[in-house]
């Protein structure tokens, strides 16, 4: 094949700031660390909001700890949130790559950059993360890239998510600035020991603002204004004096507040949270002037605008991608999105559903290139981006021209995130097949709005390839279209270790007369198995079968031999109770050890349906 | 000797410069490139050595805040959090300092070596991917001290387990063994049946031919002795004649796996004197053959012969997949004095990386360890419990690089002239890939190498003030055995929080004796079976409050303290043991019964938001041991109940449960021997009328649990 695009040396040298890159070793990815992330943040911001998409990648410290753990084509999408939630709360995003982009008829022009992350514990507070889990083959891959360790722990960026952030400032106890909100508008009938309460405090502010302005004038000796303090129970805010009035409850705060708008023109109020929630206590600043009113507000602002900037750290880069509500670009979205929500968000929520809402909130598109391909036509293996590129490339005639305004100027170290150019490369390409051309995006948002809608928030699952495709029978099956109902699936643990699934189906197909009829079997772990009945109403026969006394013949040598079986509801149950064992057996076999205490009815499982090789989650349909 | 020169030249420059007489030249690190040269030497000076001590530096040390050690840790609850902190987290530094008494220079030789170690996958195990925890903090710390985290990853020496090994070869075993497990027949029948289509047919009857042709070709050579055949050499890439095993043979190349599968059945179809093979080549890609076979019984020889070979091959890699256990090993065969500082984590590290799993219970993990390393000496230990050294220590703090500055300051500080009158001070000789020092100092604490040469040197400055003359030991006499050591060979700090020591020969636990004077005791003797854990009360209750509440119901002199264990859980020590089941059995009718007298209650405070759990301490061992690790107790809790309660009644539930174990504990006056109580325990509780039918299983099933993970 003749290379579509030559990078004409000649452009690349007259252009400097403009180039024009086909080698993806030569992107000129931005790699950003503590030391330059401030820097970055103004120029990542024009990038974001000047773009069409923002392509993300991510590099984590794992993904899956044993074989089932992984998302496959026998999991709904509740049970494949589940897998991804459980892999989320314990591994740790290392690398952060967002790309934001436009395209323009078959070119993309690309702002990549790649932000190395550490969850460093900044406010010594057991936060982003206590600790975190890391599984030795991602780190010894990353090492064979050339990952460097050190500038990530070293020198990673930390952040909190939002969750976090709001739980670290009540922590943090630094006073708060009164914003209208807290203000209540309707002033709520007083009672007389309301009355009580502000006449007293309103006669200390009184009493200790006088004593203040007093003592400016006049110079005292030290010993008197250190008693003078005592006394009045003042304080120093910065340079200004201040005054702390207690609190027992938000009413109070509130009544403070409108008696001190009383003496707004010189006291500024500031409102001190308590440790566990809610007002510790109410500060009222002197100011001397007006000016010196506005500049303390100011003061307020800027310190309150850096603490935010120092506690959230990457997650400003989050922010910026939300607030500009651009559509998102994603390989592998479920994996992704959990991780985003549960690091930079807050903690997933239990189910996919309440997890979609919430991401939703944030992230009102998010487009899965895996999607993409799907209308395209049947592609095996779509877990590697740079295969399912050349896959294309060799089918269509689709050029895209990467076009990377250079702005990595720094030569030193390696380039990371690759991946996220890529993203934008194959979503290119895809778009120019799928004729979702960037025409249309000048010609009528609303064209593009819609067809890109049509593939927003379409959260896949990856294919399970954890298989060798060795077995034909197998392979025949998972082409197979059409769905199977959960009814259907029995897991079959209890056999001999290392079995294959065509040995085993010899044995099942001898053993009862429910395996006369057309069935499938398929490994899950070397530990058990997946059947599927062609015929519904087989699998609950066989269950009974099992669970009867009059199971006989070559069944009963299983049975007897340690031969179980469960149906779907149980594995669902193995997931959403968090039954992480390595082997799928020892998990099926606690959840049905619990389960024999629970009445059957609070199991009534919900009739759902799994998609055999067209796993994805729809979020129109839920 | 080139090589030495210019580090010589440097330290020469070094030490003119500054007045200190301190050798700066770098630690001997040990990486995968230079593990084995690095074993060889290192196998010397280990056998050579009076003592070997070591240091690790881990990947963090607690997997959740309330699995940090407290006071309020009973010996088996340790033993349970060390345990746990020893499977999760991951050992990245190991340094190992044999030192060796040289009577011709009166010094002590050592040789400080710090290995960078990383366990990889390098063998098809099982499933499960291996992983370890890292704890921010721990991570955050080894980076503050230049912790060179890509030597570690990218460099480390890997290693295997004695458990993993045996697996590993058991594995293999089966595999080249189990003659029905055979892969090219296993999958035969199916397989047969799929050559339909008429593709297949027809490049099934193309291979045919052409093998055909080229066993013609070989048996006219055989016979006739023509040269090559000039029609076979076209195909050359694809069939490549070669020799196997001494017979002639086709080596396929670049066909697909389906083409291969053909060509497989092709073989066993219509060739009786061929046999397909698949055998793994070098660099692990693997080579698909076809050998020509002169009979059954020579088909059976070459399978053989390949198994064979494929069976040491898989052995070969599993030995090379030992790498740094060879360390450990030497160790312990050795039977050398080991000594470490508050090294009780470190142990268990050991064992569970390099030996097997961890025991469940402490006083086998003791009886292990004992066999495995005879003699171990704790110098934290040491220099707490011998009044001597006591008094050398001017009572300051026992932190490593605080003792190894008092007790060898001519090494720490290089000051070697202004103490030498002071105090006798051991000579320790520093060798470093044949560079020699006797002050050294590379200058890096929480380097595993570094801390490790640290310990040694305390050790043998301790032992000298002891009144240990290495002059007088004769080389052959096991220091472990020395009468001066005797008492303090084998003592570990099982946790030095709250002092309590374990022996590991004997199994016996003891508090620490003479370091009471420093050690203030503010909490009164820890009685377990007084104590309540309580957690998910509301967040804005505090230990006072949970005290003040409990104290209105059972008296002011009732609750001897509440102890946060983190901020959703506290202990609760009541003053006398049934104030337990009592204060239980109040909060369990409270919780049941939602009428206005219980909502008027002094406890109701606690019991706001319904969430409030109780449960005696045994449960608060049952959470400890469990494999998972939420970051709040109340989280945790939760993990962990779920397995076996309805979330419904939670808090009760757990009520009954530790009644019902009261109750027995009550009847059988001997709370120490828990197996025995719990056996009883099983017996009783279905027989129990005031249980519904629903608790009683229950309570069945969690004890089955239990008994479960204590088997």
């Amino acid at each position: 094949m003749v290379p579509k695009f030559k990078p004409s040396p000649l452009r690349i040298r007259s252009f400097c700031t403009k180039t024009v890159q086909q080698n993806p070793h030569h992107w000129p990815i931005k790699q950003i660390t503590k030391t330059n992330f401030n820097e970055s943040l103004s120029e990542i911001k024009n990038h974001i909001s000047s773009s069409d998409f923002i392509a993300v990648s991510l590099q984590n410290t794992g993904s899956f700890s044993s074989p089932w753990h992984r998302v496959s084509t026998f999991d709904t999408p509740e049970t494949a949130y589940l897998k991804a939630k459980f892999a989320a709360e314990r591994f740790q995003i290392l690398q952060f790559a967002i790309c934001p982009f436009k395209l323009q008829a078959s070119k993309v022009i690309a702002y990549p950059y790649n932000f190395h992350l550490f969850p460093r514990d900044e406010l010594k507070m057991g936060m982003p993360s206590y600790s975190f889990t890391c599984q030795t083959s991602y780190l010894t891959a990353m090492a064979k890239e050339g990952f460097d360790f050190n500038t990530c722990i070293y020198d990673g960026i930390s952040y909190l998510s939002e969750a976090q952030e709001s739980a670290a400032k009540v922590r943090m106890g630094n006073p708060m600035a009164v914003d209208h909100a807290t203000k209540s508008s309707s002033s709520p009938a007083l009672s007389v020991a309301d009355t009580v309460f502000i006449e007293r405090v309103r006669s200390r502010v009184k009493h200790w603002k006088n004593a203040c302005t007093d003592s400016d004038i006049k110079t005292e000796a030290a010993l008197v204004t250190s008693l003078r303090k005592i006394v009045l129970g003042g304080e120093q805010f910065g340079s200004r004096p201040s005054m702390t009035i207690d609190v027992c409850s938000e009413r109070q705060v509130q009544l403070v507040l409108k008696m001190l708008e009383d003496f707004s023109d010189v006291l500024v109020p500031l409102i001190i949270p308590a440790k566990g929630g809610g007002t510790q206590a109410v500060r009222a600043v002197l100011t001397s002037s007006d000016e010196d009113k506005h500049l303390l507000k100011r003061e307020l602002q800027t310190f309150e605008f850096e603490q935010n900037k120092r506690v959230r750290g990457f997650r400003e880069v989050i922010d910026l991608i939300s607030a500009s509500q651009k559509p998102i670009v994603a390989h592998n979205s479920l994996n992704d999105f959990t991780f985003i929500h549960s690091k930079f968000l807050a903690p997933l929520p239990p189910n996919m559903n309440e997890f979609i809402c919430s991401l939703r909130l944030a992230f009102p598109q998010v487009i899965d290139v895996n999607y993409l391909l799907k209308d395209i036509g049947p592609v095996k293996k779509m877990t590697n981006i740079s295969a399912t590129i050349a896959y294309l490339k060799n089918r269509f005639f689709a050029p895209i021209e990467m076009e990377i305004p250079n702005q990595a100027n720094e030569n030193e170290g390696k380039i990371h995130g690759h991946n996220v150019v890529k993203i934008c490369q194959l979503f290119g390409k895809l778009c120019s097949i799928l004729k979702i051309t960037p025409d249309a995006i000048e010609s009528s948002d609303d064209f593009l709005a819609s067809a890109i809608n049509r593939y927003a928030n379409i959260f896949y699952s990856l294919p399970g390839s954890s298989q060798e495709p060795t077995n034909e029978e197998i392979r025949g099956w998972t082409n197979d279209k059409r769905k199977v109902s959960c009814e259907d699936v029995v897991f079959l643990w209890g056999f001999r270790e290392r079995i294959s699934a065509g040995i085993l189906k010899n044995m099942l197909q001898g053993s009862h007369e429910v395996f006369a009829e057309a069935f499938n079997v398929r490994m899950v772990d070397r530990s058990c198995a997946i059947v599927v009945f062609g015929k519904p109403g087989l699998s609950n026969t066989f269950k009974n079968v099992m669970n009867s006394k009059e199971v006989s013949g070559p069944l009963r040598e299983m049975v007897s031999d340690g031969l179980k079986a469960a149906g779907y509801e149980t594995y669902q149950r193995v997931c959403s109770s968090g039954l992480w064992e390595s082997a799928l057996a020892d998990a099926l076999d606690k959840a049905l050890a619990s389960h024999n205490c629970l009445s059957e009815a609070a199991y009534e499982t919900k009739q759902s349906e799994i998609y055999l090789s067209n796993e994805l989650i729809n979020l129109a349909e839920l | 000797m080139k090589k030495r020169w210019p580090i010589t030249i440097l330290y020469r420059a070094f030490s003119s410069s500054t007045t200190s007489t301190t050798a700066s030249f770098p630690l001997k690190h040990v990486k995968k490139s230079n593990f084995d040269s690095a074993l060889s030497s290192l196998r010397h000076h280990i056998q050579a050595a009076d003592f070997v001590a070591i240091d690790l530096e881990m990947t963090g040390i607690t997997s959740a805040p309330w699995r940090d050690s407290f006071e309020f840790d009973r010996f088996d609850v340790r033993y349970l959090k060390v345990k746990d902190s020893a499977e999760k987290f991951a050992v990245i530094q190991f340094g190992v300092s044999p030192f060796r008494w040289d009577p011709l220079k009166q010094s002590f030789i050592t040789h400080p070596h710090n290995f960078f170690i990383f366990q990889r996958q390098e063998l098809p195990l099982d499933g499960a991917a291996y992983e370890f925890l890292c704890q921010t903090t721990s991570m955050d710390f080894l980076a503050k001290y230049q912790f060179d985290f890509n030597a570690c990853i990218h460099e480390g020496v890997s290693y295997l387990s004695r458990e993993q090994e045996d697996k590993a070869l058991k594995h293999v075993n089966s595999t080249y063994e189990d003659e029905s497990l055979d892969s090219w027949h296993s999958l035969k029948e199916i397989r047969d049946t799929h050559l339909f289509n008429i593709p297949d047919i027809l490049f099934a009857e193309r291979m045919k031919d052409r093998l055909s042709e080229w066993l013609g070709g070989l048996l006219r050579n055989r016979d006739g002795g023509s040269e090559v055949q000039p029609s076979f050499n076209d195909s050359k890439q694809q069939f490549e004649t070669i020799f196997f095993k001494m017979r002639p043979a086709i080596s396929l190349n670049g066909f697909t796996s389906h083409q291969l599968l053909l060509i497989q059945l092709v073989v066993r179809k219509h060739f009786k004197d061929l046999a397909y093979l698949r055998v793994s080549g070098e660099n692990s890609c693997s080579q698909n053959v076809i050998v020509y076979i002169e009979s059954e019984s020579d088909k059976k020889m070459l399978m053989k012969e390949v198994k064979d070979e494929q069976k040491i091959d898989a052995e070969m890699s599993i030995k090379a997949s030992i790498g740094f256990r060879h360390v450990i090993d030497l160790l312990s065969s050795e039977k050398k004095l080991i000594v470490g500082h508050n090294c009780f984590l470190d142990i268990a590290h050991i064992y569970s990386k390099f030996f097997g799993p961890l025991p469940l219970t402490a006083e086998e993990f003791i009886s292990s360890v004992n066999k495995y390393f005879p003699h171990i000496i704790d110098t934290k230990i040491l220099l707490n419990s011998n009044s001597i050294l006591q008094q050398r220590m001017k009572k300051s703090s026992t932190s490593l690089s605080k003792a190894f500055s008092v007790l060898c300051p001519q090494i720490a500080l290089g000051s070697k002239s202004t103490h030498l009158a002071l105090q006798p001070s051991v000579k320790v000789e520093v060798e470093v890939d044949d560079i020699r020092s006797s002050n050294w100092n590379s200058g890096v604490k929480h380097e595993a190498g570094y801390d490790a040469f640290m310990t040694g040197c305390v050790f043998a400055q301790a032992c000298s003030h002891l009144g240990i003359d290495f002059k007088q030991q004769s080389s052959s006499e096991n220091l472990a055995h020395n009468e001066k050591l005797r008492e303090h060979v084998n003592l570990l700090y099982l946790s030095w929080t709250n002092g309590e020591i374990i022996n590991l020969s004997t199994g016996n636990r003891t508090s620490e004796s003479l370091a009471s004077n420093k050690r203030k005791n503010h909490y009164p003797k820890i009685l377990f079976e007084c104590i309540v854990i309580v957690w998910g009360f509301p967040s804005h209750l505090k230990a006072w409050d949970i005290r003040e509440c409990i104290s209105k119901v059972y008296g002011p002199t009732s609750v001897i303290s509440v102890y946060h264990v983190d901020e959703t859980s506290v202990f609760v020590q009541f003053s006398r043991a049934e104030m337990v089941s009592k204060f239980l059995d109040l909060k369990e009718s409270l919780d049941r019964n939602n009428d206005p007298i219980s909502v008027l209650h002094p406890l109701a405070k606690l019991l706001e938001g319904g969430n409030t759990c109780a449960a005696s301490y045994e449960t608060y061992k049952e959470i400890c041991s469990s494999t998972v690790s939420k970051v709040l107790f109340a989280d945790q809790a939760k993990a962990v109940g779920i397995k076996w309660k309805t979330k419904l009644v939670e808090s009760s539930d757990k009520t009954k449960e530790h009644e019902s174990l009261r109750k027995v504990k009550a009847v059988n006056s001997d709370p120490s021997c828990g197996e025995r109580t719990k056996n009883k325990n099983f017996d009783d509780v279905p027989n129990d009328s005031s249980y519904s039918q629903l608790s009683s299983d229950e309570i069945i099933d969690s004890f089955y649990t239990r008994e479960a993970k204590q088997i």
